[in-house]
């Protein structure tokens, strides 16, 4: 009996070796792609938060070009050229917006219990945008009542025709 | 994919909404070369942080000034450009039409239209984000005056017409003629 076939399996095979063979044969190594646990996926997430982060750098950046873009004049003018020689002077104090006359109610520069919290250059701001804002908002008005007494009128002659 | 898509949807669709919001500022920079024509220039902005501003000096305890705060206090800006001329011919129509392009836009809706050969046209356009009013625009146009408002903003236009004699500001002679005919009489 030759024992090589158990080193090297040359020489003749010992049956009983070969039915070990078999048997043990069902146990050894079968090579198979290894099994990793898969990962999550990450993608939707980061696509997220880059779409966010995204849309906060644009309109950061929109705000910045939108402020600067803007009309730098944050206050009213109300611009009279010199008046001709031919015209008679008329006192600049009543044309000015900013320097309203002394018949003007005092109520407006009045110091407020709410602004007095302000620092003074806010509130000097603050001031001067109230007036453009009441220079605005009279304006509007004028023009919303000339617009009611141009219509109204017309309605009183309608109202005769139906009457 | 599909959570990518909602995910841009949603940011996105606040950025259209704000925008779509902001549309009644009409741009009137165009005609700021009246100017040097004009015998008398008016030119106001007031974006929202000056509103905001101006509306903390606003005095609660005055009614009137009560009664301005609580009307301007959702509104984002208020814009104006009045020009008044010596001479008739001063402007043309195609300095307003950049204006008037602006209006004819969606959602403006010319609300009045008052024509008149002596007295010139007055426009009143309002911008409505569905049953709200979102934005208010006059223009005044007449021989010798030009006058854009524009409020950008939730405006109460009827309150608006009652604050008439109530704002207390001297009174510039802008405006109507028969304030200016009241005004030489005094």
């Amino acid at each position: 009996m030759n024992d090589d076939y158990l080193w090297d399996k040359s020489g003749e095979p010992d049956p009983q070796i070969q039915q070990l063979e078999q048997i043990l044969g069902t146990l050894r190594y079968q090579p198979k792609p290894l099994a990793l646990p898969q990962r999550r996926n990450y993608f939707p997430l980061l696509a997220i938060a880059a779409s966010l982060l995204l849309a906060l750098l644009a309109g950061g950046i929109w705000l910045r070009v939108r402020s600067r873009n803007e009309a730098p004049p944050q206050q009213a003018r109300v611009e009279t050229p010199t008046p001709k020689p031919t015209e008679a002077p008329k006192p600049p104090e009543l044309r000015s917006a900013l320097n309203p006359p002394l018949s003007a109610p005092k109520r407006i520069h009045k110091p407020r219990s709410a602004s007095s919290v302000l620092p003074a250059r806010e509130r000097e701001e603050a001031l001067m945008a109230k007036q453009q804002l009441m220079l605005a908002l009279r304006l509007t008005t004028e023009k919303l009542h000339l617009v009611h007494t141009r219509t109204q009128p017309n309605q009183i002659k309608n109202q005769h025709r139906v009457g | 994919m599909k959570t990518l898509l909602i995910a841009i949807f949603l940011i996105i669709a606040p950025v259209f909404a704000v925008h779509a919001q902001q549309d009644s500022r009409i741009q009137m920079s165009t005609l700021d070369h009246l100017a040097s024509k004009a015998s008398q220039t008016v030119d106001v902005n007031i974006d929202e942080r000056l509103m905001r501003l101006a509306s903390r000096v606003f005095d609660d305890k005055d009614e009137d000034e009560r009664e301005v705060k609580k009307l301007v206090a959702n509104l984002k800006g208020v814009y104006v450009k009045s020009f008044e001329f010596e001479a008739e011919g001063q402007y043309t129509a195609a300095d307003i039409e950049p204006i008037r392009t602006q209006l004819r836009g969606p959602g403006w809706t010319r609300l009045v239209n008052v024509t008149s050969k002596k007295k010139g046209m007055l426009e009143v356009y309002l911008l409505f984000n569905g049953d709200v009013v979102g934005g208010l625009a006059v223009l005044h146009t007449d021989d010798k005056e030009l006058t854009v408002v524009n409020i950008v903003g939730p405006v109460d236009v009827d309150k608006l017409a009652k604050l008439e004699g109530q704002l207390g500001i001297p009174d510039l002679g802008i405006g109507s003629p028969k304030n200016k005919k009241n005004d030489d009489e005094k």
